[in-house]
């Protein structure tokens, strides 16, 4: 009985509040462009390039940065006082399936899977749902850019780069079809044991049948870019052009080092130069080699466990750190992962716990590192002028949840709001518990 | 201890005369002879420990009549000189399906089939398919000569043979190997009872996983004991009666790795049932505790070939697990021997049975002593069977079953001549070839051909032939009755096929040549046979092996760690408790045990001291909710599994132990998983990394996993399991109402029962432990740790809750938990929560970050949990979430991985403090331990180092060092041609809530 009173109480507390935030159903407006200037002054400005500007201010102007350095020469347009807080680069989370991606187990909200083997034609730019909820998630931790990326098959598809705001996928893209994402096929063979669910790993017999594949592929798909009007016309082998041409990037997924080789050897044979691994589980054993073959490694997710019962039990922590101290490219991600990708911060900072790096090393790898793998470093990464004004304001260590509170963002220059479904049910249920 | 078998050997004497059977039919005159032999001369091997020399065995009508030094051979006796030659009672397999129809296992995929709720054998049985007690292996039994011909050649003589299918097989059948009709081989039906805890072919959903099947072995026992006393209630149950009969005999148990034994022992202990145990050769890894059981073991000499290791690349699919056990595995019976735990061997396992003596000779090499072996394959088997009055060794009145070999029967190149059964001969290898060995001069057709040289053992010659031209030829060679065959190509490779037979000279006769002209040729002895110098047979020195690691894997320990006396300074301690957060403060551990906090503490003798400075000082992180060290986790098969303990299927050598180790986890709480409604028992256990069963559980801690939501109803599990009630949040509602009603009733049942002055007459109740489980609730003796998502069903079962009179302990994953914090916290009901996720499914929609601050000022006692073996060993961070997402005081934040899962535990009295008189749980954390910068120094468990940076490194260093030791004896054995297995490794599954087992073992 006496609870059955209480529950008539919170029923109407809940009508009341859901009339009262009813208006916010939805995700918030994106920010509206910005017309003149902004100054945020008095900030820690990291740059994302290890420089750190102590009692900085930075200036953009319609979207673009137009001054960085100290705060006593800057003025121009509205003063912000950002005195005591950290100024960053907007985080670029890059291999996400983001905006493709809503409810896992409903299949109706999946769109990252697409039939067939060879599918460079599949592309994420037209499927990137703005209107996830997600979405403001993950710019509510500094998330302000993500490249959604089609999985599947062995050729899975291209994917686009995205800003964390605005009004649908042609308004939200930074850079269209950045790249061609390959799965290359691993060495080794997993199969599950259907009655105790153990997992077997061993020799992949079938491997060879995939390389074969995918030589034919390459090489029909280089004939095929020799020709001015091709006929006929293959979407496919189309989709290939802009890889072999050097224009954008070929993602290959490979964890093993010896699958790393043999697959940049592959793509080098077809005069392929933008290479870029995805995974690079052992590319620690290869650094070496990535560096000479100037090959970018974006890892997988490293909070996660050993690949290898022998495995040292902090090597996922501790792999970004060792590729960079050893000279490679790396960036940090989360691998096909959406809503977690909010957590790419910490994955950094984890990084630099577990290594010889130092936070602002990390922190390249989550900006500048990723924006140079992306091809887009002349607009995001880091900031200086000229570049897009894609920055965030934290109250502390962007990389450690004691001080990543994300008090303001701007992409484009223009300030986002930074209300999320999240905070409004927050807000709603303190409303409830206030009212008792 | 077994009656019908001495008057079994009683029929034995009857019959001696009257080998025939008398109530068959014959087709043509009788034809039964007496079977008299005497074997004399012979070096007769009476049992391990007694050996006679140049003695007589005399055998008439398949038994033995006399054995001795002087034993008088009567008239009418077949004599056999067997000088030189050994005599061996022939060997006894007590894990056989000889002459058993082999066993249809259906066709099985993953966990998405259509449930089968009831069972497929119609009759008269009982409820679940697996358990078919009344399978009589002697009326499945049929006698198949080429089956026992193969097991014959290796020396067996008998087998007691059973249905390898089910968890309750069943009763066995002693048989022997003779070529005798089945009613003169089947010595005794209903020899023995069989267990295991597989499921085999049956195709019922229940049990789908390890611990159900225990359970419902278990349930048996109980059901069988009430079915003695109350048959009218159950009317006419064949299986139940079945078991019953059977459960008196012998009780063999099949388990498939050390701690399956360990679970099948314990089984038996309650209900007084000491299991023989088939082993699965790994038992030197835990020896102390298999030498508690008090077992006697039966274990198989198959042991895994080496790794192909030619490709580094390859060999990285192999752990160090694998290696060291390769290498160890042959030790194991040498190991098992030397505990003194006793055991008989078996064949079983062996994919080729014809490497049977190849791996017991190894095992010999590797320490076993031969007269440990002998008794293993002989006495021990035939005791094991209560057969020793009639088999197991040579004594006058036992059936005469015994080999006839070379020399030692455990040296190599030993032959085994002969192999009786039953008075019957099996003859492996003549004895009564002539020596022909040596060189003879080769005339064919009065031509001289070249020399025919004849080499090799006396039983087993080799033949070769040297052309004039001085080419080398092997002929096809058959001796056989005296007379020699002889086929090779000779001259314009033609074919010449010859035939022979000896006389004074050497060999004399006839042969044909290719185009088919008769001949004759001759071979006279040119020089007789010169044994070759022996090559030098003392073998190569052993290389040694490794030591056995605890657990035996990457990481483990040479010892388990022990208990230090440790001092911590000046270091910041996260007390939890009222000082809040100490700076510059010593923490003293003695004992196990937090002895003394404070500052400036006296450094005593013996006490290790650590500097602390710079460093944070925090108990051990405690996850409410982890799935690791579980060989199994979900009893899916109906939808209350409140019997299955999760307790049964804890496994100490899961890695993850130690990785959580390495993030500062010191206990865990083992729940089943969410796929019903009423789940199984929890386990909960300090992460001891190499410890045994025993050291890792706390048995104190009493609680049961509920489920609530979409893996409840099997929303996401395909169309095809929409069967399984309930289907819908309405109706898991009534299967709670429906399951602590009846529990209500059964505990009142029980409780007229148990106060009863007299209880002559009167039945006890049937003993049911899934209604034991909830009874325990009711009584509020056990928690319920339930996983939940939306408010609706979180309301609803706090609503059942208060209706039945029983509490809710935790809501586990709790993802609208804030919104209804004020609902729990009244009640008292604590929240194990995620620090961030959403996303994954419907019901997890609304889930927020800020849930665990909303629960905490709402005044609910929170806790941050994994459910995952890699978030668990980084909890400090998701502890740090709380903080950004809420603002959650930090001190808080940190109760929420330590004080706050104890408490919901109720070990706060010994556990999630830093309190003198608490265990000395403790981690120190090279920073804020809510830091993402945060690692711990080391992890500590009751005082001893479970895990420490330094060490940590040292054991990588080791472990690169092993593995670079066994792969060069890997690649020395595969230079020796011995046989490799592809490199492949199995890692068990890591688990976590929505994982269904589809079948037991």
């Amino acid at each position: 009985m006496k609870y059955q009173a209480k529950i008539w109480a919170t029923c109407h507390l809940m009508i009341a509040s859901w009339l009262f935030t009813g208006a916010w159903a939805q995700n918030p407006a994106p920010g509206i462009t910005q017309k003149g200037a902004t100054t945020l002054v008095g900030g820690t400005i990291h740059v994302g390039d290890g420089t750190v500007i102590e009692k900085g201010a930075i200036t953009f102007e319609n979207g673009k940065i137009t001054y960085i350095g100290n705060a006593t020469g800057a003025k121009k347009g509205e003063q912000i006082d950002v005195s005591g807080k950290q100024i960053y680069p907007g985080i670029i989370s890059l291999n996400t399936s983001v905006g493709l991606k809503e409810v896992a187990s409903v299949r109706a909200t999946l769109d990252y899977y697409e039939v067939g083997d060879l599918n460079p034609h599949i592309r994420a730019l037209v499927a990137y749902n703005t209107d996830s909820e997600i979405i403001p998630t993950l710019r509510s931790n500094g998330i302000l850019l993500s490249q959604a990326v089609p999985e599947g098959g062995i050729i899975s598809g291209s994917s686009a780069l995205f800003y964390s705001d605005g009004w649908n996928w042609e308004d939200a893209v930074l850079r269209k079809d950045d790249g061609v994402w390959l799965s290359w096929p691993s060495y080794a063979s997993t199969a599950i044991h259907t009655q105790d669910q153990s997992e077997l790993t061993k020799r992949n017999e079938r491997r060879q049948g995939v390389v074969d594949l995918l030589k034919q592929t390459f090489s029909e798909a280089k004939a095929y870019a020799e020709l001015k009007a091709p006929m006929p016309v293959n979407l496919r082998l189309e989709a290939m052009k802009p890889v072999l041409k050097g224009e954008s990037n070929l993602y290959i997924r490979a964890d093993l080092a010896k699958d790393i080789i043999e697959a940049v050897k592959f793509a080098q044979s077809y005069g392929i130069k933008r290479i870029v691994i995805a995974g690079g589980n052992q590319s620690y054993k290869i650094t070496e080699f990535l560096r000479e073959n100037d090959v970018a490694v974006i890892v997988n997710p490293t909070h996660r466990l050993p690949g290898h019962p022998d495995e040292p039990v902090y090597l996922p922590y501790a792999l970004p750190g060792k590729l960079h101290q050893a000279g490679v490219k790396v960036a940090i991600t989360y691998a096909g992962e959406w809503w977690r990708t909010r957590n790419l911060a910490f994955l950094a900072g984890t990084a630099a716990g577990f290594s010889d790096m130092s936070s602002e090393e990390a922190l390249q790898l989550i900006t500048k590192n990723a924006a140079e793998i992306a091809g887009v470093s002349q607009r995001v990464g880091t900031l200086g002028v000229g570049k897009d004004a894609s920055l965030l304001v934290s109250t502390g260590d962007l990389l450690d949840m004691r001080g990543n509170g994300i008090e303001m963002a701007f992409i484009r220059g223009a300030k986002v709001n930074l209300d999320d479904k999240q905070k409004r049910l927050y807000e709603k249920y303190q409303e409830k518990y206030k009212a008792k | 201890m077994f009656k019908h078998l001495s008057k079994l050997v009683f029929c034995f004497l009857l019959m001696q005369y009257s080998y025939g059977q008398q109530t068959f039919p014959r087709n043509g005159a009788y034809d039964e002879r007496a079977g008299r032999y005497a074997f004399t001369n012979a070096t007769i091997i009476v049992n391990p420990q007694q050996t006679i020399q140049n003695g007589t065995l005399l055998i008439e009508g398949g038994v033995i009549k006399a054995i001795g030094p002087k034993v008088a051979i009567p008239q009418g006796t077949v004599v056999v000189d067997l000088q030189g030659k050994f005599l061996y009672p022939s060997l006894i397999d007590l894990d056989s399906d000889y002459g058993l129809p082999a066993v249809q296992m259906p066709a099985r995929s993953r966990g998405r089939q259509t449930p089968q709720l009831e069972s497929n054998k119609k009759g008269a049985f009982g409820w679940n398919q697996a358990i078919q007690p009344e399978i009589d292996a002697s009326l499945q039994f049929v006698p198949s000569q080429q089956q026992a011909e193969s097991l014959r050649k290796l020396g067996f003589g008998t087998a007691l043979i059973h249905a390898h299918d089910g968890i309750v097989r069943g009763s066995g059948a002693l048989v022997t190997l003779a070529d005798l009709p089945a009613t003169k081989v089947l010595l005794q039906e209903k020899a023995s009872a069989h267990f295991s805890f597989s499921k085999g072919s049956s195709t019922q959903t229940y049990p789908s996983s390890v611990m159900g099947a225990t359970a419902l072995l278990r349930q048996t026992y109980y059901d069988a004991q009430w079915y003695e006393k109350s048959q009218r209630d159950e009317g006419d149950n064949l299986s139940l009666k079945a078991f019953n009969q059977i459960k008196k005999l012998p009780s063999f148990f099949e388990t498939t790795d050390k701690y399956s034994l360990l679970r099948a022992d314990k089984l038996g202990d309650e209900f007084g049932i000491q299991y023989i145990i088939k082993g699965s050769g790994d038992e030197y890894q835990r020896l102390e505790e298999i030498k508690n059981t008090g077992a006697t073991l039966l274990l198989p000499v198959d042991f895994p070939s080496a790794y192909d290791l030619t490709d580094p690349w390859d060999s990285e699919m192999v752990s160090l697990a694998q290696l060291k056990h390769w290498e160890l595995a042959p030790k194991n019976l040498a190991y098992v021997a030397e505990a003194g735990i006793p055991f008989a061997l078996t064949m079983q396992g062996l994919k080729q049975k014809s490497d049977f003596w190849k791996n017991l000779r190894l095992a010999i090499d590797q320490g076993l002593s031969k007269s440990v072996a002998l008794e293993a394959l002989t006495v021990q088997p035939a005791k094991l069977i209560g057969a020793e009055k009639s088999l197991g060794t040579l004594e006058k009145g036992k059936i005469a079953s015994f080999l006839v070999t070379s020399s030692d029967l455990f040296e190599s190149g030993t032959i085994i001549y002969e192999n009786w059964i039953q008075g019957q001969r099996y003859i492996l290898t003549p004895t009564d070839l002539a020596d022909i060995r040596g060189t003879y001069n080769l005339v064919i057709d009065n031509q001289p051909s070249g020399k025919l040289k004849i080499g090799g053992k006396a039983e087993q010659p080799n033949y070769s032939i040297t052309t004039l031209d001085s080419s080398k030829i092997t002929p096809k060679v058959q001796l056989k009755n005296e007379l020699l065959t002889l086929s090779f190509k000779h001259g314009k490779d033609q074919s010449v096929r010859l035939t022979g037979w000896k006389d004074a000279k050497g060999f004399v006769g006839e042969g044909l040549t290719a185009d088919g002209k008769t001949i004759t040729w001759s071979a006279p002895l040119v020089s007789a046979f010169e044994a070759e110098a022996p090559k030098d047979t003392t073998k190569p020195a052993t290389t040694p092996t490794g030591a056995i690691w605890y657990p035996l894997a990457g990481y483990g320990n040479l010892e388990v760690p022990q208990a230090q006396d440790v001092l911590i300074q000046n270091t910041t301690v996260w007390t939890n408790e009222k000082e809040g957060i100490l700076e510059e403060t010593d923490v003293l551990v003695r004992g196990g045990k937090i002895a003394k906090v404070g500052k400036g503490l006296q450094v005593a003798s013996g006490v290790k001291v650590i500097n602390g400075k710079g460093k944070h000082l925090t108990s051990g992180i405690i996850d409410e909710h982890s799935h690791i060290a579980l060989f199994s986790v979900n009893e899916g098969g109906q939808s209350s599994s409140a019997e299955v303990r999760m307790s049964d299927v804890v496994n100490p050598d899961d890695v993850n132990i130690y990785r959580q180790l390495s993030g500062g986890v010191t206990a865990s709480q083992l729940l089943h998983g969410s796929a019903n409604a009423i789940g199984g028992q929890s386990a909960m256990i300090k992460l001891k990394w190499g410890g045994g069963l025993k050291d890792l559980l706390l048995p104190q801690v009493k609680s049961i996993k509920f489920a609530l939501g979409e893996n409840v109803k099997q929303s996401n599990w395909g169309d095809v399991q929409r069967y399984r009630f309930p289907q819908t949040r309405m109706g898991v509602e009534q299967v709670y109402f429906d399951h602590f009603i009846r529990a209500k009733e059964y505990a009142q049942q029980w409780d007229a029962y148990n106060k009863l002055s007299k209880k002559d007459g009167v039945v006890a109740p049937r003993r049911d432990l899934e209604l034991d489980a909830l009874a325990e609730i009711l009584a509020d003796e056990r928690a319920i740790t339930c996983h939940s998502y939306v408010q609706s069903e979180i309301n609803m079962l706090m609503h059942v809750a208060d209706s039945l009179n029983f509490r809710v302990n935790t809501f586990t994953h709790i993802l609208e938990g804030y919104k209804l914090a004020d609902k729990m916290a009244d009640r008292k009901i604590g929240g194990s929560t995620f620090a961030d996720w959403w996303a994954y499914k419907m019901e997890v929609k609304e889930a927020i970050p800020y849930n665990a601050a909303l629960m905490y000022h709402e005044g609910v006692t929170v806790a941050i949990n994994s459910d995952d073996a890699e978030m668990a060993r980084r909890l400090n961070q998701e502890a740090a979430k709380t903080v950004l997402y809420g603002g959650v005081p930090q001190e808080e934040a940190w109760k929420m991985v330590t004080l706050n899962p104890a408490k919901l535990l109720h070990l706060d009295d010994r556990m999630g403090s830093v309190k003198v008189g608490k265990d000395a749980d403790l981690v120190l954390w090279n920073d804020h331990p809510l830091s993402i910068y945060a690692r711990p120094d080391f992890t500590m468990i009751e005082g001893a180092f479970y895990f420490d940076r330094k060490l940590d490194e040292a054991k990588q260093a080791e472990m690169d060092t092993e593995r670079a030791r066994i792969t060069q004896k890997m690649m020395a054995d595969k230079d020796q041609g011995k046989a490799t297995q592809k490199p492949q490794m199995v890692k068990p599954k890591m688990w976590h809530c929505e994982d269904l087992d589809e079948a037991a073992e």
